[in-house]
């Protein structure tokens, strides 16, 4: 009944108050950027522009290898405009690049200068054998200028026989790709969800510091713990919402929904006693802005080797978000690990626990008159 | 009703104590002022009487509980009304008492009556957020009485209110202390001391200097004086004489046998007076 009452107060104060729809706003707004702004899957196209100062029989020749890859056998005749000039230029699409071929070395110079592009104008020299000149952009690694260097200078031969004599064994089998859209739904599912319930838990414990509302609870038989177990329940309940606001519009319901509540919820139990423990140890939201300011920098540290596959250092691997991240990544894929969530749920719990404990003792402690 | 002995408490404890060796006892159903100026220590004592400071060094019971190892059924017998109007902003006056009427484990007050005893009737709807500050004080009171407490902590309960609501907040304690309430009231201010209280305590840096009823302290400090007005040849004069010394006596009843008398009345030393002959120190 205290409980009840306690919760059912903390909902009023939430639905009156600012966070609560700060919260799941947030939570709107990245399941609209997910949806309309990233999409399915980043595009890899290059764009590269050629000139072929070659006869007409070796032009056609040249263009016909390249018309192999396009993705309806057809040249389209374009016009590409730069530096107040308009350049003709057939273009070919295929499902990795763009090619633009012009009739003259000037266009490809230009467009490479103004778009950024590579660009090749291949002739014969006068030994009547194929001249590549490369227009570069300056930045390109060495190992680029030296694969461009052999591709020209090898046999094609010999590099398919090497590339054929080089065994590949899968070390994992059975899985399936997700695309880049869902990709990005751990990391915002983390940060909005259960990382914003460390910031606004202790934005509502000082706002009740502010209108010393701690000092008249304390003088009642309800004890302490509840008062802030309520608030870890509002918190919780907001938790959910906006994680489902996130992930239900871009998994619809092909994943395990158990296992997402089960994280959130306990993900959440971190954060938000994280936050209570945060606010035991200040009296406003100024002093303590300095520490929830570094911890959140902490904290998104994983955020960044999720995106780097290859940068995955140990010290990265023990800040918490980094189990979590991963926990969500396990639930979004298509046959994710089942073990991985509920194990990091349970340490989250665990962690959750022993630090609400330690936050009832000091809000028991530094009740102050 | 309350036993406090040998109490100390340090903040910071680093030995500069901001109340040191308390001692005192209020008995069941009295009103006992604790009387001191800003920062003497009222706040802290009755921190700790109501748990809300944790007892560091000294005993003491409260309505039978020892503060020591503090039993939360202990706050079914008290009420406690702050000086800060600590209520919820965003939630109505009567939100805010049902709220807090739900977490006893007692039979509680009906908040709308509670509300209207207060003078907030029609109000009760209203977020607190958008009460005076008087209002809120108001709100603070009536919530102390939710759970019929049978010890009553009032810190400051007329501050900021206009004379006739804190008449009628004077009269609400009066009433509550005939139906046997113990009441600990931390003030300020002497006036509502003097007209409410039992006993009084003056409390000055962390220490009790004097503990008696204001009629006796009155007695014991004040000096007996009467002030008396005439005429003589044709002016107002004004005189004051002790009723003690022989000759301001013998002064006294010549002019009454001699001139006419306007006014004559005894004059009493107000009990702020005692404070400042007690402790050498003033209230604010």
């Amino acid at each position: 009944m205290k409980m009840w009452s306690s919760f059912k107060k903390e909902l009023i104060l939430a639905a009156r108050g600012f966070y609560f729809y700060v919260e799941l706003g947030f939570a709107v707004v990245i399941m609209l950027v997910i949806l309309f702004a990233i999409p399915e899957n980043f595009s890899s196209t290059n764009t590269e522009y050629f000139y072929f100062n070659l006869p007409e029989q070796g032009r056609e020749i040249s263009k016909n290898s390249l018309l192999e890859n396009d993705t309806d056998g057809k040249i389209e005749e374009v016009e590409i405009e730069t530096g107040g000039k308009v350049y003709p230029a057939g273009l070919i699409v295929s499902d990795e690049q763009e090619i633009y071929i012009f009739e003259s070395e000037e266009a490809v110079r230009e467009l490479a200068d103004s778009e950024r592009n590579l660009g090749v104008v291949v002739e014969l020299d006068e030994n009547n054998e194929l001249f590549y000149r490369y227009y570069l952009q300056g930045y390109e690694s060495t190992r680029l200028k030296n694969l461009l260097s052999v591709l020209l200078n090898e046999s094609t031969v010999v590099l398919e026989e090497r590339i054929n004599n080089q065994e590949v064994r899968t070390l994992t089998t059975g899985f399936e790709p997700i695309t880049e859209r869902k990709n990005t739904i751990p990391p915002l599912v983390a940060f909005s969800g259960s990382l914003m319930g460390m910031f606004v838990m202790a934005a509502y414990i000082f706002l009740d510091k502010k209108e010393g509302v701690i000092e008249a609870y304390a003088v009642t038989p309800s004890s302490v713990w509840r008062y802030l177990l309520s608030k870890v329940f509002v918190l919780l309940l907001t938790t959910v919402v906006s994680g489902l606001i996130i992930v239900i519009p871009v998994m619809g319901f092909s994943i395990n929904y158990g296992l997402l509540l089960l994280l959130l919820l306990t993900t959440g139990f971190f954060a938000s006693t994280l936050g209570l423990l945060i606010a035991s140890f200040y009296d406003n939201m100024t002093k303590a802005f300095g520490v929830i300011y570094l911890l959140f920098f902490i904290l998104m540290v994983p955020g960044i080797a999720y995106f780097i596959p290859g940068w995955d250092p140990f010290w990265v691997k023990i800040i918490p978000t980094y189990p979590i991240l991963q926990g969500f990544k396990e639930i979004i894929l298509p046959k994710g690990d089942i073990v991985y969530p509920l194990l990091t749920s349970a340490g989250f719990l665990a962690g959750g626990l022993v630090i609400f404990a330690l936050t009832n003792i000091r809000f028991k402690r530094t009740l102050s008159v | 009703m309350i036993k406090v002995k040998g109490l100390y408490h340090s903040y910071l404890k680093d030995g500069k104590y901001a109340v040191k060796d308390v001692n005192f006892e209020v008995g069941e159903g009295e009103i006992f002022g604790f009387l001191g100026p800003s920062g003497a220590g009222k706040s802290t004592t009755q921190g700790i009487l109501t748990g809300l400071l944790q007892l560091q060094k000294g005993d003491v019971t409260v309505a039978g509980y020892d503060i020591k190892n503090i039993s939360r059924k202990m706050f079914n017998k008290i009420g406690v009304s702050f000086e800060q109007s600590n209520v919820y902003n965003k939630m109505t006056a009567k939100e805010n008492l049902s709220f807090y009427a739900r977490l006893f484990d007692v039979e509680t007050r009906d908040p709308l009556e509670l509300i209207e005893l207060v003078g907030l009737k029609g109000k009760e709807n209203i977020k607190t957020g958008e009460f005076s500050k008087g209002m809120k004080h108001r709100l603070v009171f009536a919530r102390s009485m939710i759970n019929n407490p049978t010890m009553w902590f009032l810190d400051e309960p007329t501050t900021g209110l206009d004379p006739a609501i804190a008449a009628a907040i004077k009269d609400i304690i009066k009433d509550r202390n005939k139906m046997g309430v113990t009441v600990f009231l931390t003030t300020h201010n002497m006036y509502i001391a003097d007209e409410l209280c039992d006993r009084v305590g003056f409390i000055v840096e962390g220490e009790i200097k004097l503990i008696d009823s204001p009629k006796n302290l009155k007695l014991q400090y004040g000096e007996k004086l009467v002030e008396v007005e005439y005429t003589q040849n044709g002016s107002v004069k004004k005189d004051c004489f002790s009723t003690i010394l022989q000759k301001d006596k013998d002064a006294l009843n010549k002019i009454i046998n001699e001139k006419e008398i306007l006014t004559m009345h005894t004059k009493e030393a107000t009990l702020e007076e005692i404070f400042i002959k007690v402790t050498g120190r003033e209230l604010v």
